[in-house]
């Protein structure tokens, strides 16, 4: 009985937004799709497709001109704080780790879900003199789930994070992160660089590797190009190449 | 055998890497500059030349630069002087050059003996080719020998075996793989131009407002060209990408918009954009009542599944009240029925065609090609674009893709089809005649009557009726439909297969003789891609071992065979002697061709090439030579009534149908990293490891109904066959519910052993899109 109540009230949810779509369908497609005066765009929709989002895929374009506060192709403006390597890889506690938050949050902050306020669009931040990271997933808005704040962070962790954290009441631990990917991986010269990461919630390149936000190492040469994948593969095993035997023996004559 | 000596080769890799240096001064390059200025940047060792270079894999033809250093190639960069990809390449051409050096490349020609391949030298291995030929052709007729080709042949592979096995031989047994391709692209655009290939040229992107891709995964199967395209989007904001398409791919997330129809529905979907222009007053009568035609075809064509099918078009004159009348039964609502598209979605497409402000571009290749009514929906949608009048002006273009290098340039230029000679059909007498005279042999030499195309070609060797072929450039036993039939057919006694190619793969299985071919930049060749541009590459590297270009293959069994005469070139000067001889078919305003001395300088050259410029917009009086401007702004040349036409084509259903039994549509295709059967890419480390076997998509619910997890192995059945291999439910691409998807590159997982061999009757090219398949749970083992 516990479990059906909620379920009840879900189907009830489904059913008023059902009815309240169709309406809106009744109401608003004639209106837009009765061009009397000539041919116009009704409003452009990404997806039209029913379905569930691909992982993989779906959001590899989430990133479009005028998404962001910063252009993609902005330069850091004079004086901002730049995006280190180190405190990137300090606020992981291995590679592929959700980053711990190195800024308060504030409890209305926390109770609001607001961290895409800031985190979708990215942006200059006067009080950090630095640029907010765009998320790659913006479409979750439990960040907390994953991404918790460092005990006593007030902002000040935005360089590096001290790894030995015994001083903030931490227990000592044994644990060794695996070996951080090498940057610059790719079959020959000049060729496109491999990913070297898996892709799962992180499917948006451009969200870590473009921008003024960008940690330096990381960021693209050409952000305008945006069908990353395209060029650049994730390598999903080791096997070098496809192998067969020289021949299956066949029935052929001669 | 002879190969180009190393002085000649030095100087002219000096030369092409001159002329490189000198075109990259050209201002104007935009697209790829930064990635060229990086490139420049890195170190290169002095020793190391940069040579220009077609991309050896899609029909695209990406301009690349291949670095050699030490008689290898070490790099590869986008040419940024290529006007087709400005610097830019894919993955698959990036790594292209690594290609070459799979370990298992095919050096040493291999003859069966008891069963088992033995390495011989290539020169036995040619004479006893040449012995088999002649044996098979004294004892049961020139007809029961044939050749079968691809569009990765280059220009001059497909003029030497159309000239040995139609001006020399006499058989019209010469296919190739591009009827499985774009066969139906062609009679496209024969029905309703009278001559092939696009009017308009890549540069149309630069111009158009709306891009609509009919069942066209552009994002992976020609990704340069759909760079470009979203590169026109953020410049130009109000620039929109539709995807129409039957599945959700990384192409529908990039578009604007995307809309998912019912397998076969296309048909229906332009008659309703048409129908919808008629009645909203959008058509451009002027342009309509100046230029176009109305004809109307036969219809309950069949599907060509019977051996003995045969099947002929017959035009009838219609008007256009006959084809105001034919669309009524496309309303919006009637083809939502169909189809499965709101009547709304319909009504807008049709006021993005109908926009007389909006610039339109449709692109299409296998979603449309690979069609049992494919000729239909390429006249389709080229209607839609002759009822608005939106063609052959930069950026209104209606453009037929091809999915191999030379698809364009061998295949449909050079004609290496059963029908067709490098000018003209074998049944028309003045073609014959033209042939005969370049060829110099006698006209009588040449056959009137086509023979096979490609599945009724592999249907004779199954029946006996073909008891020799040789097949270059291509896997047959991945690509055929009906899999299992062809190769039994095959593997029949008193069948004689000569198969060459780089590596092993299922169709040298089944061979007698298995030829090494350099591949590629390993010799001199040319290729011509989807937008008429032939582009020329240099022999850079020597190829390994014994391997042989498969145009010097070619020669070396007709000289056996008696044919020096129409062979008499040396390996130094063939491919300028070939050149010279084959550009005489095509010495016309219509399709005149450069000279092989300004190809050698140029990243590719559009043809027709007259008085030095390039035709990118045919049929335009103003940028047509051939087209007379006394007859307005267009001229439609192709047909005798100077008018294209416009086809009442109905739609009709596909052979097979999901059922109780057999519940889901199976589509097959590729996917990004993986080119045609996979034989070269899945040698390359990058493209392997980032796809390294095949899968079935299926749609969580379907998943999630048949209690499927990710990753885990199912068991797809159809009437032809059944095939064991993991789902993937959150990988790139999603069917709608009732669909699953499976890519053909890999030859341990054969999906063509599932797919159903029925065919356009018009242009012969099978759909293997659309059959009836099962979805079983075998569950974790």
């Amino acid at each position: 009985m516990a479990r059906q109540a909620p379920l009840l009230t879900r189907t009830l949810a489904i059913g008023l937004a059902a009815v309240a779509m169709l309406l809106g369908v009744a109401v608003v497609v004639p209106a837009l799709l009765d061009w009397r005066a000539g041919p116009d765009l009704p409003p452009v929709t990404r997806m039209a497709s029913p379905g569930e989002p691909i992982p993989a895929e779906a959001l590899a374009f989430r990133i479009r001109p005028g998404d962001l506060s910063v252009p993609l192709d902005a330069e850091p403006r004079e004086g901002a704080r730049p995006r280190t390597m180190e405190a990137y890889r300090s606020l992981r506690a291995y590679p592929g780790a959700p980053p711990r938050i190195p800024h308060e949050v504030s409890p209305e902050q926390s109770r609001a879900n607001l961290c895409n306020a800031c985190h979708a669009g990215g942006g200059y931040v006067p009080r950090f003199g630095a640029y907010t990271p765009v998320t790659p997933h913006p479409e979750f808005s439990d960040c907390l789930q994953c991404h918790v704040p460092d005990a006593g962070a007030v902002g000040a962790g935005l360089a590096a994070v001290p790894t030995d954290l015994s001083g903030v009441g931490w227990a000592p631990t044994d644990w060794v992160p695996s070996e951080w990917p090498e940057l610059d991986q790719r079959a020959m010269p000049g060729s496109p660089l491999w990913i070297p990461h898996e892709l799962r919630l992180r499917e948006n390149c451009l969200a870590c590797h473009a921008g003024p936000s960008a940690v330096e190492e990381l960021r693209t040469t050409h952000p305008d190009r945006t069908d990353c994948r395209s060029c650049h593969m994730p390598l999903v095993t080791e096997e070098p190449t496809f192998t067969r035997p020289l021949a299956r023996s066949t029935g052929g004559d001669s | 055998m002879t190969a180009v000596d190393r002085r000649t080769f030095l100087k002219q890799a000096a030369m092409a890497s001159a002329s490189a240096a000198a075109a990259s001064m050209v201002p104007g390059v935009t697209f790829g500059a930064e990635l060229h200025d990086y490139l420049e940047g890195f170190a290169a060792p002095s020793d190391v030349t940069w040579h220009k270079t077609p991309c050896r894999f899609c029909g695209v033809g990406c301009g690349l630069q291949v670095a050699i250093e030490d008689g290898r190639a070490v790099a590869v960069r986008g040419d940024p002087d290529s006007p087709v990809n400005r610097g830019l390449a894919c993955v698959k051409g990036y790594h292209s050059v690594q290609a070459l050096y799979g370990r298992d490349r095919l050096t040493r020609a291999r003859v069966r003996r008891n069963g088992e391949f033995v390495d011989v030298p290539i020169q036995e291995a040619l004479d006893l080719i040449a012995d088999r030929l002649r044996e098979t052709i004294e004892e049961t007729g020139k007809d029961s020998v044939a050749m079968y080709g691809s569009g990765q042949w280059t220009i001059p592979d497909g003029y030497v075996a159309s000239k040995f096995f139609k001006g020399g031989i006499g058989t019209n047994n010469l296919e190739a793989n591009a009827r499985l391709c774009m066969s139906s692209a062609v009679t496209g655009f024969m029905t309703s131009f009278g001559m092939d290939e696009p009017m308009g040229c890549y540069e149309d992107i630069d111009h158009a407002d709306v891009f609509v891709l009919w069942g066209n995964n552009m994002s992976e199967m020609h990704p340069v060209l759909f760079s470009r395209m979203l590169k026109e989007r953020d410049r130009r904001p109000d620039v929109r990408i539709i995807d129409l398409a039957t599945r959700t791919t990384r192409t529908s997330y990039a578009a604007d918009r995307s809309i998912l129809f019912t397998p076969q529905a296309d048909l229906a979907i332009a008659n309703g954009i048409c129908h919808e222009i008629v009645r909203r007053g959008w058509a451009d009568r002027e342009f309509v009542d100046r230029y176009v035609t109305f004809k109307e075809g036969r219809t309950g064509i069949g599907y060509g599944l019977e051996d003995d099918f045969s099947f002929s078009d017959r035009a009838t004159d219609a008007s256009w009240s006959d084809f105001v009348e034919f669309l009524d039964d496309y309303t919006p609502e009637r083809v939502e029925e169909i189809s499965g598209v709101p009547a709304s979605e319909i009504r807008w497409l049709a006021s993005l065609y109908g926009d007389p402000s909006r610039k339109v571009m449709s692109f299409w290749c296998m979603g449309m090609n690979q069609h049992t009514r494919g000729t239909w929906i390429n006249n389709l949608v080229y209607n839609i674009h002759l009822l608005t009048g939106k063609i052959a002006t930069p950026g209104n273009s209606p453009f037929s893709l091809t999915g191999q290098p030379s698809a364009c340039g061998t295949v449909r230029e050079v004609g290496t089809l059963t029908h067709k000679l490098p000018y003209g059909d074998v049944t028309d007498p003045e073609a014959r005649e033209k042939a005969a005279e370049i060829w110099g042999v006698p006209v009588e030499n040449i056959d009137p009557e086509p023979t096979h195309h490609t599945v009724s070609m592999f249907r004779a060797l199954d029946r006996g009726d073909i008891r020799f072929i040789w097949i270059q450039v291509t896997n047959p036993m991945v690509t055929m439909p009906h899999l299992n039939r062809y190769r039994d057919g095959a593997e029949k006694d008193g069948r004689f297969i000569v198969v060459s190619d780089v590596y092993p793969t299922p169709t040298t299985d089944v061979a007698d003789v298995i030829l090494p071919a350099a591949m590629w930049i390993e010799r001199e060749g040319l290729f011509g891609n989807s937008e008429r541009r032939t582009q020329h590459f240099q022999q850079l590297l020597e190829p390994p071992g014994d391997a042989m270009s498969d145009t010097w293959q070619l020669i070396e069994v007709a000289r056996r065979l008696g044919y020096e005469e129409l062979f008499p070139w040396s390996y130094q000067d063939h491919i300028d002697g070939i050149w010279a001889e084959y550009i005489r078919f095509h010495d016309s305003p219509d399709h005149r061709m450069a000279p092989l001395a300004e190809l050698r300088q140029r990243p590719g050259i559009i043809w027709p090439y007259v008085d030095g410029q390039e035709t990118k917009w045919r049929y335009n009086t103003e940028t047509d030579p051939a087209a007379d401007p006394a007859r307005g702004a267009f001229d439609f040349y192709g047909k005798p009534d100077h008018r294209a036409w416009i086809w009442l084509r109905p739609y009709e259903p596909p052979p097979e149908w999901p059922d109780e039994e057999y519940p889901f549509w199976l589509n097959t295709g590729r996917v990004l990293e993986h080119w045609h059967s996979g034989s070269m890419t899945r040698r390359i480390p990058t493209l392997h490891r980032a796809v390294p076997g095949a899968y079935v998509e299926i749609h969580p619910a379907d998943a999630r109904a048949l209690g499927i997890g990710e990753g885990e192995r199912v068991r797809l059945v159809t009437r032809r066959g059944s095939l064991e291999l993991p789902a993937r439910i959150e990988f790139r691409a999603q069917p709608p519910r009732g669909q699953v998807f499976v890519p053909f590159f890999d030859e341990t997982l054969l999906v063509n052993e599932l797919t159903l061999d029925a065919y356009c009757p018009i242009s012969a090219q099978p759909d293997y899109k659309k059959c009836a398949v099962r979805v079983e749970r075998i569950g974790v083992e």
